[in-house]
Parts: C-alpha cells; sequence; structure tokens
C-alpha cells in the first residue's frame, strides 16, 4: 500500500486504494471511492492473497462490500489462524488493460536500473523485457518500450488502437527519477502497471527497501 | 579534463626497475623503447647498475638530471609505494605500473596506498597489473609486448593485458591497424571513461574500442561516452552471466542480468557493441576506415546470388534489413548487366561479372540519393580478376564525394588475398564472409544512429512530493 503512495507522490497513476482497519472504516470509504471495487486482506503473514481466500472481486454495493469484509476475515482466519489482521484494502478496480511491469533493481556497477515488460504473470517466462540505467528521460523510455519483441500490442494490431505510449513512457521516466533520488530503495516492482488508450494504471505495486 | 599528454604522448621516458636481465620485464621494456625507435629521452633506473643496453642507467629517478613526462614502473608491488613516492618527488606526471600483486589479489591496500601517494604529487597512474603503452604515432612500444601493431586509427583499450597482447600479433595477422593499443589493468585511478575523454582528442584515432570485463564508474562512463559523438566508440564486453541462480525478491530482480544491463548502458553511452573478438577487430576496422551510415538504405551489389541470401539474412540479423530500390535506380543498374542478372536488392549483376561492371555499378549506387551504404560481395571466379575488382572499387569509392560508407566480402583464394590487402591499404575494410561485411555495416549504421539521436538530456520532474515518499518509508 505504502508503494502505492510513493508512486502516487511521484504522480504516477495509481490504482486509488484505502486501507480500512473496521467494518465501520470500510463502509465510510464508499463515500470517496467509485464502483466497482475490490477488497484484499492486509496482513504480513500473508503473501498469496488469492489463494486464502482474501481477494474479492467486483464489489458493486454497499451490502456486497459489508459482505465481502465479513468473508475475508473468516476465510483468513481459517487459512491462516495466526495472522495478524492489519485490516483491510479497498482498491477501485481497473478496467481491462495491457498488462506490463515496471521495475526497479540496482546494480552492482551501475546503480538504479529501470526494466520494462509484457506479459502479466507470464513476464518470466516471455522474458520480453527492457532495461535502461536510470535516470532518464521520456524519450529514453520511448526507446525501451519500442524494444520489445511484443511492442505491437502497444502500438495497436489486429484491430487495436494504439496504447497510451506518452503516458506509460512519462511514468517509467518518473520511476526513474525516484529510484535515483531515494538509494534506500532497493527493488521495486509496479506490476501488473496496465496500459490503455488513454492512460495507465499501477494496479499493484511492492518496493523493497535496503537494509543498510 | 586534465591533460594525459604525458601519459601518452611523452617526451621522456623513466623505467624505474630497468634490468640487465634479458629475461626480465625491465630489460624488455627499455629494449622495446629502443627497438620500436622511440624518439624520446630513456632512463633507465636501477641502484644495482650503470649503463642497460649503451643506456646510462641512474639510480633514482631523482639522479635524471632532466624532466621526466612518464615513469614505467616494473618493480614488485611491494617496493611500488616507495618508487611512486620518489617519481612524485621528482615531478612525474604520470606512472605506468607494470606489476600485478594489487587489487586482483586482494591487495586493495597497496593499490590505495600508491593512488593515495600519486594523488598528492597531482600524478596520475595508469594500472597497476599492466603490459604497457604502445603506439605507432609516438614509435613508442612502452610494454613488454613483443612489438608494435599493424599501423592504423584504432585506439584499443583493453582491461586483460595478456589479450593485449594477443591481439597486438593478430594485428599483423588480420591487418587492422591500430594508433594506440592501451592496457588498462586494474583501473585503480585512471579508468575507461578518462582514456576515451583523453583519445577522442586524438588526432591518430579515429575508432575507439574496448575491450571490457567490468566498469567501474558505470555512470561516469556513460555521461563521458555519450558526449562523445565525434569518434565512434565500440565495446567487447565479456563476463555476461546471469544473475537468475540467486533468489531474487522482486520479477525484475530475478530478470535482470549483468549482460542485458551492460548492453542497456552502452546504448545509452552512445557505444556500439561487438558480441565476440572477431566482432570487435571486424567492427572496429569498419569504424576506423569508413564514415558512418546516415540512412537505413542499404544496397547490395554481388556476383553471386548464394552469399546474395546469406547478406540478406544477416542484414536482417543486424538491423538494416534489406529494402527494394527505387525504379529509376534498378533502370539505370539494369544497363550494365545480362538480361539474366537482378536489379532487385541484393544486385545480382551475375558470375560473368567483370570488375568493371562492378565498378559500374558501385559508382551508380553510391550517385544515387536513395542509396546510403552499399556493400560489395565477391566470389572468385575465372572470368574476373580480385586485384581489378579492388582497384575498381577504390576508385569508385575515391571519386565519391557523398560520403557513404562501402564494405566488401572477398571468397577467394591466394590472388584474392592478395586483392584483400591492397584494399584495405587503401581504406576500404574487406571481410571474408558476407555476413561480417553485413556487420561491420550494421556497426557504421548503429553509430549514425547514435549521431542521429543526439544525447538524451534529462529533464527531471518538479511536481513531485519527496515529503511524503520519505514519510513512507
Amino acid at each position: 500500500m505504502e508503494a502505492k503512495e510513493i508512486l502516487d507522490s511521484y504522480k504516477v497513476p495509481v490504482a486509488k486504494t484505502r486501507l480500512a482497519r473496521t467494518k465501520d472504516d470500510a463502509l465510510k470509504l464508499l463515500e470517496e471511492m467509485n464502483y466497482p471495487l475490490v477488497a484484499k486482506i492486509v496482513s504480513p503473514n500473508v503473501i498469496h492473497k488469492s489463494d486464502v481466500g482474501g481477494v474479492i472481486l467486483n464489489i458493486k454495493t454497499k451490502d456486497e462490500l459489508s459482505a465481502a469484509y465479513d468473508k475475508i476475515i473468516s476465510n483468513v482466519k481459517s487459512k491462516v489462524p495466526n495472522a495478524e489482521i492489519i485490516g483491510i484494502a479497498i482498491q477501485e478496480m481497473a478496467p481491462q488493460g495491457t498488462e506490463s511491469i515496471i521495475g526497479a533493481t540496482k546494480d552492482v556497477q551501475f546503480g538504479p536500473t529501470i526494466m520494462f515488460g509484457l506479459g502479466g504473470i507470464f513476464v518470466e517466462v516471455m522474458k520480453d523485457v527492457s532495461f535502461r540505467i536510470a535516470p532518464f528521460s521520456k524519450s529514453t523510455a520511448i526507446d525501451m518500450i519500442k524494444e520489445l519483441n511484443g511492442k505491437a500490442i502497444l502500438e495497436g494490431t489486429r484491430g487495436e488502437k494504439p496504447k497510451d505510449i506518452e503516458a506509460l513512457s512519462e511514468a517509467i521516466s518518473r520511476i526513474s527519477q525516484l529510484v535515483t533520488d531515494f538509494p534506500i530503495i532497493k527493488e521495486l516492482d509496479a506490476n501488473p502497471t496496465l496500459v490503455y488508450e488513454n492512460g495507465i494504471k499501477v494496479v499493484d505495486a511492492r518496493i523493497i527497501l535496503d537494509k543498510k | 579534463m586534465e591533460n594525459l599528454d604525458p601519459m601518452f604522448k611523452p617526451k621522456s621516458i623513466a623505467i624505474v626497475g630497468a634490468s640487465r636481465d634479458p629475461h626480465s620485464i625491465g630489460f624488455s621494456v627499455v629494449k622495446n623503447l629502443i627497438d620500436s625507435k622511440y624518439q624520446g629521452k630513456i632512463f633507465p633506473v636501477n641502484p644495482k647498475a650503470d649503463e642497460i643496453l649503451d643506456l646510462k642507467c641512474y639510480h633514482s629517478v631523482l639522479e635524471i638530471p632532466e624532466d621526466v613526462d612518464l615513469g614505467i614502473i616494473t618493480v614488485p608491488a611491494s617496493v611500488t609505494p616507495s618508487v611512486i613516492e620518489e617519481c612524485g618527488k621528482k615531478g612525474i606526471k604520470g606512472v605506468a605500473v607494470i606489476a600485478s600483486g594489487f587489487s586482483e589479489v586482494g591487495r586493495e591496500d597497496l593499490e590505495e596506498k600508491i593512488v593515495g601517494i600519486a594523488k598528492s604529487y597531482g600524478m596520475r597512474i595508469l594500472g597497476p597489473n599492466i603490459v604497457g603503452i604502445m603506439s605507432n604515432p609516438m614509435k613508442m612500444n612502452a610494454s613488454f609486448g613483443p612489438y608494435l601493431p599493424y599501423p592504423g586509427k584504432i585506439t584499443m583499450i583493453s582491461q586483460s593485458g595478456a589479450l593485449l597482447i594477443a591481439l597486438d600479433s593478430r594485428t599483423w595477422v588480420d591487418r587492422v591497424g591500430m594508433s594506440y593499443l592501451v592496457s588498462i589493468g586494474n583501473m585503480s585511478d585512471l579508468d575507461f571513461a578518462d582514456v576515451i575523454d583523453y583519445f577522442k582528442n586524438d588526432e591518430e584515432t579515429k575508432c575507439i574500442s574496448l575491450y571490457v570485463e567490468g566498469i567501474k564508474n558505470g555512470r561516469k562512463f556513460i555521461d563521458v561516452s555519450k558526449k562523445i559523438l565525434e569518434k565512434p566508440i565500440v565495446a567487447l564486453k565479456s563476463g555476461v552471466s546471469t544473475r537468475g541462480s540467486l533468489a531474487a525478491a522482486s520479477h525484475t530482480g530475478s530478470l535482470a542480468g549483468s549482460g542485458k544491463v551492460y548492453s542497456a548502458a552502452f546504448k545509452q553511452a552512445g557505444v556500439v557493441q561487438a558480441y565476440t573478438l572477431d566482432d570487435l577487430f571486424d567492427r572496429s576496422l569498419a569504424l576506423s576506415l569508413q564514415p558512418p551510415m546516415r540512412g537505413e538504405n542499404l544496397l547490395i551489389i554481388t556476383n553471386g546470388g548464394g552469399v546474395g541470401v546469406l547478406a540478406t539474412d544477416a542484414a536482417e540479423k543486424y538491423g538494416i534489413p534489406l529494402k527494394d530500390p527505387p525504379e529509376d535506380l534498378k533502370q539505370k543498374l539494369k544497363e550494365i548487366m545480362p538480361d539474366f542478372g537482378s536489379a532487385k536488392n541484393p544486385v545480382d549483376i551475375t558470375g560473368m561479372a567483370s570488375a568493371e561492371w562492378y565498378g559500374k555499378a558501385l559508382k551508380i549506387a553510391l550517385q544515387h540519393p536513395w542509396v546510403d551504404g552499399v556493400t560489395v560481395l565477391y566470389c572468385e571466379t575465372s572470368v574476373s580478376d580480385p586485384r581489378e575488382l579492388s582497384m575498381e572499387i577504390f576508385e569508385a569509392t575515391n571519386c565519391n564525394r557523398t560520403n557513404k560508407p562501402v564494405t566488401v566480402s572477398y571468397i577467394g583464394g591466394e590472388v584474392t588475398e592478395r586483392a584483400i590487402e591492397w584494399l584495405q591499404k587503401k581504406g576500404v575494410p574487406v571481410y571474408r564472409a558476407p555476413d561480417r561485411a553485413i556487420s561491420a555495416m550494421a556497426s557504421l549504421r548503429e553509430y549514425g544512429r547514435y549521431i542521429e539521436k543526439g544525447f538524451d538530456e534529462f529533464n527531471r520532474f518538479e511536481d513531485v512530493d519527496n515529503e511524503k515518499v520519505r514519510g513512507n518509508f
């Protein structure tokens, strides 16, 4: 959640997410969020949320949110009995888009390095990725995007319109500035980053800090 | 940028650790300087000798009555610090430290010590753990390598000493000419960026070639190299291995590997990449002899369909895929070949082609505005003389005022070899296989693309909330 807040501070479009520590909180949040929503368990003891019934999608009403809240808590309590439950994250569900990943890592010789790739959950299988050393401009980010085997997917193919490469390249460039200015960031994954005809949205993000 | 002339263009050299023992490095360096006909002053230094190879030998650099620009240090690592101190006191501006036994064997402390001493005197260090410096323009073999490289306009900087000596010899077999061969060793002080920055201004250098094992200051390398567009830089990076076997906490960590990161860095630095030793030589040769390719249109002229297809494959593989030439160009070309030839790309002037036909085709191609570069492929036949072909190619390129690159592939026997030698001396790179000629042209295009793109300025985003970011940590 904090990872998304950090990206938001850098004006990288993220799916709006709020933490609800109680059911009342959750219901109050409805005032500032738009349907449909996703509810996800927030617990340091739960890594793979879907596996323990910790994620409920497509919430469209107040009642559905109330039920979802209860269901998730009971699922997690039964599957991971000793889990410390901090609360439920309520997130605006992003519409379907082209799945991509924006990542950052620290190279021993070159320092912060950005990766961009296509392939969603199969990115490690497809290995359709490109790299650049941070920080760099939007035009370098565009070079990165055009290097991919799957670049036609973003440029528009099989009757689909072109996706917003402008917005995507700006986000990549902003993230390159973020990891350069904050060396405490050891690794970063903005995955998936959905790309639309207009705009992009980071749906999930993780940041790993350097212990030193 | 500080002046490294005393290091690379010294007027006088002291060899500290010079020796009368013919099997020692201290002897070789002195002998090599004499044999290469170095025109500056040579001062052997050894406390235990008065004369080496008919030269007066001094007992310490401090005894040398004149100024010394460069000190070649051949004494063991353990006594190097005190030698460096003396060189500093003498006012020597640059030292090339040949000895090993420093950071490469875990003695970072010893290395830091000599760097510290040198710094206090404003002296620069090349090495340690190097072979030396070889220069054709200076007639200076300040190394323990056997002889100077085949003369030419490439300056090669190698991180491996043993490889450098081998490449030195190879330049004579391949006839790939070098201006300077620099062994950079441990890079305790001068690193790739520093040496590249110096040679960008050297008149005798038309191409800077690198053999890289590891760059210490990656950011500096990129920042320095990307601004150098007036000369091509080509690099072979060794030791590319994936870190994928290490459990990485993120997708990014598991997908990044040093090879990919270096390739990215080279792209951002405007450095052309070579992938094997042969490739490094091939590309360096082309980049030192021919102008960059300023557009995407490559025309191939061949007398054999087979090599034409191989070249077509290579063109696609190396990023300069062939396109169909415009009608008027095809018409002009059709006129100089028999009916059964082809004016598509590759332009097949048939196995009957004589040197003269090649010459005509090449002139037509170079004069046409659509053409950005030409690769000439030749298979030795009984109806053509490769030596005549070389003369035709040279004449066509010589009177070509449009500055378009030409690369050539010859396949043939002994007579062809002589023809290759002749044409290469005239400044046209010739390869013994069509794909190598295409790879060479591709490197000229890669350089051309870097020039067109210019270098990228990073414009900071000022509308970010750094406080909020910090708060989240």
